[in-house]
């Protein structure tokens, strides 16, 4: 999962050399040059969502129409999807492709800001050399407005709670951002989308909520990440449905 | 199909959740965070075991005690760092991990009886975890903390008589020399303290963290760093006298040895330099090493352990390897020559300490026993 994770920390420690020696900035901008490089991924996967939410009336059509023939709703929902131009699994694969993404930037923090002395052991040998600056750089500054960026949040460094509360907050707006609405037109779809819409709701909350319990594990720096890419995502979202309201 | 497809997405989140679950720590499987460590004084080798310390008798590995008894119903946490042995007393360090989302881990110096293992104090006020051991000296026992601090407590009472704060994790052991504490910091600074109250005499800045204990010879500190470089520093002043470059950081402390300075870099090349700084040889392992090297009390030879857990015996003058031995998991921890034997422990390993004859690294005993099955 953390092959990634070495090309990303040396990138770390570069940003960190030109980024006057800020731990939090380079975890930012490490973290939106991923997002960047992450961004045909994060469109399809987005566009598929919005595509979907707008065949949804003729999806509900379909279903109303075959209801009893299983079969021929399947056929004809591919049909429709091949009309309208929709690869049904474009929704899932970037996000499959995206976790060892996530994993590496995961893994470089660690390595970057290491709490552990085998981690850091560990990335002793996978530094490279040849990039500007970074001899003796590692371990970087990890204290960040009297937090260490290494450590969990703890008591003894109270505001530092406050980190996986952004995340929660992020998180959830992020989660209801990208989540397209249920709609239904019969009796029988509302109470199929009233029953997926609670499913919904409660993925909504209950994904930013253990987001927020595992941030409570890690070492702060990763809630900052986790903060930053779900606000990129946030910005994202808003800039693609800004820019598909202007080509309609 | 499309709530197929939500179902399935929501479905790769909670996949998602659950890979961060195992990575966060909480799947209950207990990893090895660090390397633990021994010593030898007397007779008895004390070790730090993970969940408990042991004093072995050195002649057959025979447990003289362990502390806690009972690891089951009596955890003391993890204990990795080096125990610091001076007359009656052994001091080590553990981590208790947390229980819960709320509750953090707790790190815990303890002073133990050298004689029964019997618990004489605790000192429980750091926040980071203590990774290299602590140093005994002038009545106080000095370690330092990922916290950033080094504490100074009595060794009657656990009492902090003092500490001081650098600007990064101090994982290194200090060395006490007379009335002055010598303590490398992450922060890229040596320090030189008054043993006393702690106060600063000189504070010398290097190009990379210090991680390793100094070790002292005629005035001069030799210590490694993180920018692959060997210093040389006057004790009184603090001055740099000489730089050495190596390949890669230096972590573990030097060993000295009438005049000849031994070191190794991570990359597993293992140095043997002149006062001046020059070369005197060269040896590359071909495998990585976290610990420095130590000498045979002869000097006849240098054991350098590897992280592929191999204990290898060079011959000191010109670094020919005279024999290695390949034991189980990794060797992070410095080995201990006493007398006839040297010893070495790993982690990761079934046998966490091996005894070893030091002429050919025939096995004297291991630890825990091998189980004869019948």
């Amino acid at each position: 999962m953390y092959f990634l994770a070495y090309p990303f920390a040396n990138l770390m420690l570069l940003l960190y050399t030109f980024l006057g020696n800020s731990t939090v900035a380079a975890i930012a901008v490490l973290t939106l040059l991923i997002s960047l490089l992450t961004v045909p991924l994060t469109l399809s996967q987005q566009k598929s969502s919005r595509k979907m939410q707008e065949f949804q009336p003729e999806l509900e059509k379909l279903q109303k129409k075959y209801a009893k023939d299983k079969e021929k709703l399947a056929q004809e929902q591919m049909n429709l999807y091949k009309k309208a131009g929709i690869n049904p699994m474009s929704g899932c694969l970037p996000l499959l492709i995206q976790m060892p993404i996530w994993f590496g930037l995961i893994g470089a923090i660690k390595y970057c800001i290491p709490s552990t002395p085998l981690d850091l052991f560990k990335f002793s040998q996978h530094i490279y050399k040849w990039l500007p600056g970074v001899e003796g750089l590692v371990p970087l500054q990890s204290t960040f407005l009297g937090m260490d960026l290494g450590q969990p949040p703890s008591m003894a460094q109270w505001w530092s709670y406050a980190l996986p509360v952004l995340v929660f907050i992020t998180y959830w707006l992020q989660q209801k951002l990208m989540t397209p609405p249920t709609t239904a037109s019969s009796s029988d779809d509302k109470s199929q989308a009233s029953a997926m819409a609670q499913q919904m709701q409660m993925m909504q909350t209950t994904m930013p909520i253990m987001m927020m319990f595992f941030t409570l594990s890690y070492p702060t720096g990763l809630s900052i990440y986790f903060i930053i890419s779900s606000l990129i995502r946030v910005v994202q979202y808003y800039f693609i449905k800004t820019n598909g309201a202007k080509t309609k | 199909m499309n709530q197929f497809l939500t179902r399935r997405r929501y479905m790769l989140l909670a996949i998602l959740a659950a890979l961060l679950l195992g990575a966060s720590g909480c799947s209950g499987s207990a990893r090895a965070t660090s390397w633990t460590g021994l010593n030898v004084v007397g007779d008895v080798l004390y070790a730090a075991d993970l969940e408990r310390v042991q004093a072995l008798d050195v002649t057959a590995g025979d447990p003289v005690w362990t502390f806690p008894k009972d690891t089951e119903d009596d955890g003391r946490g993890i204990f990795y760092v080096t125990p610091a042995v001076e007359g009656e007393l052994v001091v080590v360090a553990s981590q208790v991990p947390s229980s819960g989302f709320f509750s953090r881990p707790r790190n815990i110096v303890w002073a133990l009886e050298a004689d029964r293992g019997r618990e004489l104090w605790r000192f429980d006020e750091a926040t980071g975890q203590y990774v290299e051991g602590g140093a005994l000296g002038g009545g106080l026992f000095v370690i330092g903390n990922s916290d950033g601090n080094v504490y100074a407590l009595d060794v009657e009472s656990g009492d902090l008589e003092w500490q001081f704060e650098t600007g990064h994790r101090v994982w290194a052991t200090p060395l006490i020399i007379s009335d002055t504490v010598y303590v490398g910091s992450m922060d890229r600074h040596l320090y030189a303290l008054n043993l006393s109250d702690g106060r600063v005499r000189w504070d010398f800045e290097g190009g990379g963290a210090f991680a390793g204990t100094p070790a002292l010879r005629d005035g001069v500190l030799y210590m490694g760093a993180f920018d692959d470089k060997f210093y040389a520093i006057d004790a009184e002043t603090g001055v740099q006298l000489w730089i050495f470059s190596g390949e890669n950081w230096f972590w573990g402390g030097p060993a000295i040895y009438e005049g000849v300075i031994y070191t190794a870099d991570v990359d597993g090349n293992v140095y043997a330099l002149d006062e001046t700084g020059k070369q005197i040889w060269r040896k590359v392992l071909g495998t990585s090493v976290r610990a420095g090297p130590v000498v045979a009390e002869d000097g006849s030879t240098l054991f350098v352990a590897s992280e592929d857990g191999t204990l290898h015996a060079l011959d000191a003058a010109d670094g020919f390897e005279l024999w290695s031995v390949k034991g189980e998991g990794q060797m992070l921890s410095p080995p201990v020559v006493d007398g006839a034997a040297v010893y070495v422990t790993s982690i990761y390993g079934e046998k966490r300490i091996l005894a070893l004859h030091v002429d050919n690294g025939r096995e004297m005993w291991s630890h825990p026993p091998v189980v004869e099955e019948e």
